[in-house]
This record gives C-alpha cells, sequence and structure tokens, in this order.
C-alpha cells in the first residue's frame, strides 16, 4: 500500500475531512517526482499520475498541472542520490528547465509527494530567484486542510 | 575548429579498437542496440556537465570500456531521472546502467556521504547513527507541542495496522514535518506505530547500487 492509497482510502471512506477553501486564494502546481510516476510506470508498469491529482483535486478546487507532465515530466534534479554526492553545483544546473516551467505556470506553491523533490526544491529556489515559492508536501496539504472537530 | 576533448572522450577515442559484444549477459541493458541518435541526450538535465549525456556512456559500456566508467564522475553525476530511457527508440535502459556502473566502484570511494549513511543504517539502525533514547526523546518532545493534546507516539505497538518509517531528516532538521501525518493519522483514527529500531526511511542502498545492502537493510526494519 502507497502514501497515495492510504490518503485515498481516508477520504473515499469519510474518515478524513478536507476544507477546500483554505488555499483557495493560492495558485498551486503538482511535480510529478520520477520515481512514483514515469520510473514505476516503466519498471512496475504502474506510474502513480491520477492518484496524487484525485487528493490535490480534493484539497482545492482550482490548481494548475505543469506542462509537460507525466511520463514527460522534468526532473527537479534532486534524484538517484545527488542531494548527497556533495555535487551541488550540477543539482542547481539540473533544475533549470524545471524552474522555467513552474515560473511559467505562476504558481506560488508547488506541492510534492517526495522527499528528494521537497529537498531539492527548496535548496535551489533561491538560485532561480524563486524564494517565495512554497513547497508543500502532498500529505502536508492533507494536514492543512484537515476539518477537525 | 578546433574540437575540444573532455578526459574520458579522448579514451573512449583511443579504445574504439576494444570492441566487443556478447556481454548481454553481464550488462543486460540493450546497449549494444544504441543507434546513436541523441534522443537521450537531449533530454537529460545533467547533459553537458563535464561533458557527459547518455548516449556517451551507453557507447563506452558497448565499446567494453566499463573499467573506465568506474572511476570516473559521470555515472555519480546522473539522477536515475528516467527521461533518457522513456525516449530510447531502443528502449535502452540507461538509469539501470548507470546504477549497476555505480555498484561497481570501491564502497570507500562512493561519492558525498551515501555509503556512509547507509554504513550507519545497516550498523545503527539508521543514516544519521542516532541513539534509540534520543530519537525517542525527540519524537516525544514534538508530541508534546501545542496542538497535540491528547496524542502520543505509539512507538512500538503490536499488532498495528499500519507500521511507517521516518526520513532521517525529520528527526533532525525537519522535525516540524513528522507532525502531518500524526494529524492525519489522528484525524482518521488510525491504528499505527512506528518502530523504536531500525527506523530509518531512506535506502541509500538504491543509489550506490548496493543490493545486499539493500537486502539487508530491509531485514533489519521488517524483523
Ligand atoms: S536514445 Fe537510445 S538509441 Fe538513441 S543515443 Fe540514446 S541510448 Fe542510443
Ligand atoms: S536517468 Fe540519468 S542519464 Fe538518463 S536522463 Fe536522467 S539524469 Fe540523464
Amino acid at each position: 500500500m502507497t502514501v497515495f492509497d492510504l490518503l485515498i482510502e481516508y477520504i473515499r471512506e469519510g474518515r478524513i475531512h478536507l476544507d477546500t477553501s483554505r488555499f483557495k486564494d493560492r495558485r498551486a502546481t503538482y511535480h510529478d517526482p520520477c520515481n512514483y510516476g514515469r520510473q514505476a510506470q516503466r519498471r512496475f508498469g504502474h506510474g502513480f499520475f491520477e492518484e496524487p491529482r484525485w487528493i490535490l483535486s480534493q484539497c482545492m478546487d482550482h490548481w494548475q498541472d505543469l506542462y509537460p507532465a507525466r511520463m514527460n515530466q522534468i526532473c527537479c534534479g534532486g534524484g538517484g542520490g545527488t542531494l548527497n554526492t556533495g555535487y551541488n553545483e550540477e543539482r542547481i544546473f539540473y533544475a533549470r528547465r524545471k524552474f522555467d516551467q513552474i515560473k511559467t505556470s505562476g504558481a506560488d506553491m508547488l506541492v510534492v509527494p517526495c522527499h528528494s523533490c521537497h529537498g531539492q526544491f527548496n535548496a535551489v529556489k533561491k538560485d532561480y530567484g524563486m524564494e517565495n515559492l512554497e513547497i508543500k508536501y502532498l500529505w502536508e496539504l492533507v494536514a492543512d486542510c484537515l476539518v477537525v472537530g | 575548429m578546433v574540437l575540444e576533448y573532455s578526459p574520458m572522450e579522448t579514451q573512449s577515442i583511443i579504445a574504439l579498437n576494444t570492441l566487443e559484444h556478447g556481454r548481454c549477459r553481464p550488462w543486460p541493458f540493450l546497449q549494444d542496440f544504441c543507434l546513436t541518435c541523441g534522443i537521450c541526450a537531449g533530454a537529460c538535465p545533467a547533459s553537458g556537465v563535464d561533458g557527459f549525456d547518455p548516449r556517451k556512456l551507453v557507447r563506452m559500456i558497448s565499446l567494453g570500456m566499463e573499467d573506465e566508467t568506474v572511476s570516473e564522475r559521470w555515472p555519480w553525476i546522473c539522477t536515475m531521472c528516467g527521461k533518457c530511457a522513456n525516449l530510447c527508440p531502443m528502449e535502452i535502459d540507461i538509469p539501470g546502467l548507470v546504477r549497476k556502473i555505480r555498484s561497481r566502484r570501491r564502497r570507500e570511494e562512493v561519492p558525498g556521504i551515501l555509503h556512509k549513511g547507509l554504513e550507519a543504517a545497516l550498523e545503527t539502525g539508521n543514516n544519521l547513527r542516532l541513539p534509540k533514547d534520543d530519537y525517542v526523546f525527540i519524537l516525544e518532545e514534538i508530541a508534546a507541542e501545542p496542538g497535540f493534546e491528547g496524542f502520543t507516539v505509539p512507538i512500538d505497538k503490536t499488532g498495528a495496522r499500519i507500521l511507517t518509517t521516518i526520513h532521517n531528516k525529520l528527526v533532525n532538521t525537519h522535525t516540524e514535518d513528522l507532525k502531518h501525518w500524526w494529524k492525519i493519522f489522528h484525524a482518521a483514527g488510525e491504528d499505527w506505530t512506528v518502530p523504536s529500531e531500525n527506523w530509518e526511511g531512506t535506502n541509500w542502498g538504491y543509489f550506490t547500487g548496493d543490493d545486499a545492502a539493500i537486502r539487508k537493510f530491509w531485514k533489519n526494519s521488517v524483523l
């Protein structure tokens, strides 16, 4: 069972309730991590593309996809251990196309379901003049939208 | 026009006469079917660093130059994103090839903290060598913060429906990020637990190509 299935289960079964107005003034977009999407599709025959998007839509009425996305998504540059090899300048360079893409979308919030992507985006967003871009875990978004009580 | 070659390229030119086929068993990534079309090179976020691009690496393995690739930086600057393999018309498994080259590197020469973290995880159950008492203390401290009244972290609960692991940065520099899942589990009334030992959720053997370490790691976690 993946974190996606678990969140979907909670939402579908009504075990958690989400307030879609919480971030209604924000412009959010979603990044497909290489390993949950493209690589999972290649290696195991199922890429997790629709699941996170469905969860996002339960948290907000409007959000915008990046282009290209899914199988042709652009890598954030933080994968394959590159966050921990010490090759940091290279890692900043890898992210250039990703940041072009994010800037074009006009988003001020980027939702990701991956620790490596999250770390990479926060580490390099300043290098691309986007220090105000909020990087949010998918489950953080869900936790923020929880209706409690 | 003067062409500039990186040292690796010069070597590959010199070694052209070592062309060797029939290595599909030890190197089962279809590298010998490369059309040299360069699609992979165009797709790769790391192309251009040190003169690297995936097409060159594929050609080197195909030419029997695996020893040369092992000592170089090239295999380590790849992010294993799979863009190359997704687009390659010959379905060559370039990330798989990269990982195999990485596995050939002497472990003490693996760059950065990747192998050191993995060794720590195998010896102590986490990448940070964080002692059990300190770890439990951190979890309980965070759970005692305002907003978590009536919540305790169910450490080592037997028979729970869900066993979770933790990314080491969440008990190190990013403790705030522990809270999201705690809130969700609490709201959903989930029956879950987190172990007091072998709680590490990242396994750097995936990056260093160390399959034996991966097996040992999961054996520790699951048993
Ligand atoms: S895309 Fe495939 S066939 Fe084309 S150069 Fe790269 S590895 Fe060779
Ligand atoms: S998997 Fe490696 S070689 Fe292939 S496109 Fe990604 S970074 Fe480049």
